[in-house]
Order: C-alpha cells, then structure tokens, then sequence
C-alpha cells in the first residue's frame, strides 16, 4: 500500500481533536502506511473561501496537493469537505493545462509544483476499496448484530462525482456496505441523503439550519434507529452540538451520533471512553448499552439448538 | 487572472429545464428559494436585484443539482456567481466575512486545540503552511494587478 498524508483539516483539529484521536487508533491498529506532514493549510473551505475568490480557492487547494505530490503520497481525509474541495481543484486543473500553468508559475515562485498525481481519497471509500471489507471482519472482537443505524454520507464524500469518482453520487453503496461488515441494520430511509444543513450556520441563519437537521433527527426517531453514523466534521456539528441545542430547548431526539472510526474502534474493542464518545454533546451511552445488552444475550444458534434439544413431551 | 466566470448560453438551456429543482434541498425546504426564478433574470440582465437576497447564500453547495445536469453545469454556478459579486460589494453574511479573514490572516480557519489534544495524549500537530501561503496569495494579487494593468501604471 502506498503512503498517504492524513489531512486533518481545520475543522477536527479546532473543535473535534478526539475525532482525530478514534481515526489514529484505528489507522494504528490497521498498520496502515499513514504520515503527518507539515505545511498544509485550510483545504480551503469552498463557502467561505471560494465564494469571495476563485483564485484564492484554486491556488490554495493546489499547493496543498503539491505537498503531497512532492513526496509521492497519497492523501486520506476524515472530512468529506477537505477532500471534496482538494479534489474539484485537481479536476479543475487537470482539464485546464492553461489554468495549471498559471497556477504553477505562481508556485514556483514558493518553490512548489501542482503535478496532481497523488490520489485524494476520503476515510469511508479508502477503508472499503483500499483497505477493503475482509481486512476489516477479521479485526472485529464484537459486531454490531441487531443495532439500527442511520447512515448520514454527507454530500462532499461523493460529490462532485467527476472530481471524487468513488461511488454513485446520487445512490451510494460504500457507506452501507462497511456498516453491514461491522454487522449492523443500515437503514434506508427517505431523507438519508438529505444535505445535513450546517451551511445554514456560516451564513447566519441558525433557526433554518436547525430545521434541516429537525427533518432527519425526527424521521430517525420514528425509525427506532440507535444511532446517526456519518464522517464529516461539519456534519457532526450539525446532528451533535444542534440537537444538544434542541435538546436544550426541551425538543429531544435521543439519536446518538457517531464517528464512524469511533465505530469501527467500538467493534474492534476498544473502549467507548478511549475513542471520545464521552465527548460528544448527545449523550452515547444508549447506545453503547443497548449493544452491550444485545452481546450478553447468547448466541441466536445456541437459543434454537438449545430449544430444539430440549426435553419435551413427545 | 484565475476568476470563474458565468456561461450564459449553458443558463439559457437552463432556463428550459429546470430538472434539478426536484432534487434541491434548498427548494425543497426553505420557502422562496428558487434558482430558477434567479436564471431568469440573470438572463434578463436583472442579476442586480438578488445579490442583496439571502437566497442566493442559501445555495448548500450539496452538488445535487450539478450531477442532475444533462449540461453538467447546475443551478449552483449561477448561485456561486452572484455571491461573488455581492462579497465584492461587501454585501455578504457576518459570518462568511468572518471565516474569509481569519482565511486571509492565518491559512486557517481555525488553530489546533492544543490543552484538549494533550488530555488526548495526541502527538504536537505539524506546522502549518502559513507563512508561504502568505507570500502566495500577495504573488496572486500582484499578478493581478500586473494582469489589469500591463503597462505598470499605478500602484506597484
Ligand atoms: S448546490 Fe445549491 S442549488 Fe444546487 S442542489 Fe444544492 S442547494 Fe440546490
Ligand atoms: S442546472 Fe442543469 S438540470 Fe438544473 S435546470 Fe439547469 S440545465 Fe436543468
């Protein structure tokens, strides 16, 4: 397996550390070929950034690559925006040699080049195609037989297809196929791939952004789901910290939402403390009960062969 | 040098269509949001009259519309074209121009929480690139100016 830089991003690093803290356990424990690296920037955020200044947007995401170009890595990221904005930047520039040329005299000039060889790839596509599905059942201590989730892909981990080629854009597989190895009911439901919202916050309009996350917390609720899985920093703020505001305002969901490398770890054995879940504004501990009593039950085999051995009248 | 710019014969077939609407979030929730009403008038030579709207950055920039696209073009090109030139009238929300400077001034949107990273036992995060993305953004503006103004008249 290639090499590859994590980019954390600003959004983990500033607000969620112990999101970083579940993706180096399980990277760790994976013996995956993962490096830090210095000189990264703001990917940059596509709202805040590319809407005030193309250019600033394109030759700040280029030299980011260029990072990774340089020392012929590839590129992982647990944030579905960082890798969706890197790589509409790559595709931007791969298909115009003309626009990569001033982007490279530019670079030059701080001793940089855009080649745009290294593969960008988010967390959920790299475990299912990199690190694949077998790889990951032969790590699990305790799956998640009978839990409900709720998979929430986030729209950056498969658009703008033409830059991310990783999955269908509009009806994605990958997600739901690395939660059902981890032996969990993925549940499909109607507003599944609804846009989670939390642009509505960095443009002032806290109430609409809290709707949006209303819309697919109550169809949750409704659903029995145990828990909201998903990947992405921003999305995380919008189901975590706005239903704890919810909640806060007297309207409870209950749904807890986690990580999906704090999943994986979960299974894997680790404890929910060590991956940060007590961190998390929305309380786990549901959760993590409902599974444990679940695995304390025996084994559905043995409750049948036992009934079918057992004494009877015949 | 290095601007998006806005195709207007892509916006016509556009203004046909409309196929995308179904599939927007934004139209589908949020009472008023209609792109297709903002092409119409983008086409009109109108534009003027929504940049003070806070429709257009209520866009999620979810992509939906773009892949929808038989043009691969999308209702957010035009969204993203009229934010553009509202920021440049300074006419844009608290929070963007909020996110944009710290952008400008620290190549971050935020800096690593470090007491938090600690009680994590998480290892000292890399240097950031800001120092030379500093001296990249002043050589984009430069190449700018010079691009505006080739003869070197005026300021640098
Ligand atoms: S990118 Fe904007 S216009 Fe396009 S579907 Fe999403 S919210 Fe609607
Ligand atoms: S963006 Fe594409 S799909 Fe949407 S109305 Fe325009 S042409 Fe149709």
């Amino acid at each position: 397996m290639k090499e590859f830089a994590v980019f954390w991003g600003c959004t983990i690093q500033t607000r969620f550390p112990f999101i970083e803290k579940s993706t180096r356990i399980v990277l760790e424990s994976f013996k995956l070929p993962y490096r830090d690296i210095d000189g990264f920037t703001c990917c940059p955020e596509r709202s805040l950034v590319n809407n005030i200044d193309h250019g600033a947007f394109v030759v700040t995401a280029a030299r980011n690559v260029a990072l990774v170009d340089e020392l012929d890595y590839d590129l992982v990221s647990p944030c579905t925006g960082c890798v969706s904005n890197l790589a509409t930047v790559k595709g931007e520039l791969k298909a115009n040699p003309r626009e990569k040329a001033e982007v490279n005299k530019l670079l030059k000039e701080v001793g940089r080049e855009f080649k745009g060889t290294a593969k960008l790839q988010h967390l959920v596509p790299f475990f299912h195609d990199t690190v694949g599905v077998n790889a990951i059942k032969q790590k699990i201590k305790k799956d998640f037989s009978g839990m409900r989730i709720g998979i929430h892909y986030g729209c950056h981990m498969v658009r703008p297809s033409h830059a991310l080629r990783n999955d269908d854009p509009l009806e994605p597989k990958k997600f739901d196929t690395l939660i059902s190895a981890l032996g969990a009911q993925s549940l499909q439901f109607m507003t599944k791939m609804m846009c989670c919202g939390q642009g509505l916050d960095r443009i002032d309009e806290h109430d609409r952004a809290l709707h949006f996350a209303r819309i697919k917390l109550k169809e949750l609720k409704s659903l029995g789901c145990d828990a909201l899985v998903l990947c992405c920093p921003s999305c995380f703020l919008q189901f975590d910290n706005n239903q704890f505001l919810m909640e806060k305002e007297g309207e409870k969901f209950g749904i807890p939402v986690i990580y999906f490398t704090e999943l994986l770890g979960l299974a894997m054995g680790y404890k929910p403390e060590e991956l940060g879940l007590d961190l998390h504004r929305v309380d786990c501990t549901p959760f993590v009960k409902k599974w444990e009593s679940l695995s304390a039950r025996p084994p559905k085999e043995d409750a049948i062969d036992d009934g079918l051995n057992a004494p009877g009248d015949i | 040098m290095l601007e998006a710019t806005l195709n207007l014969k892509l916006l016509e077939q556009c203004s046909k269509c409309g196929a995308c609407f179904s599939i927007c979030p934004s139209c589908m929730h949020i009472p008023g949001y209609d792109p297709r009403a903002v092409i119409r008038d983008i086409l009109d030579g109108n534009h003027d009259k929504w940049l003070s709207s806070r429709h257009i950055w209520q866009c999620l920039e979810c992509h939906y519309c773009l892949e929808m696209c038989y043009q691969h073009y999308g209702f957010e090109n035009a969204m993203t074209a009229l934010r553009t030139i509202a920021a440049k009238k300074g006419i844009h929300p608290t929070q963007v121009k909020r996110g944009w400077e710290m952008f400008v001034k620290t190549s971050r949107l935020g800096e690593p929480a470090l007491p938090a990273r600690k009680k994590l036992g998480l290892p000292e995060p890399k240097a950031s690139g800001a120092d030379e993305f500093k001296k990249l953004f002043a050589l984009l503006k430069a190449a700018r100016e010079k691009h505006e103004n080739p003869e070197g008249k005026g300021s640098e």
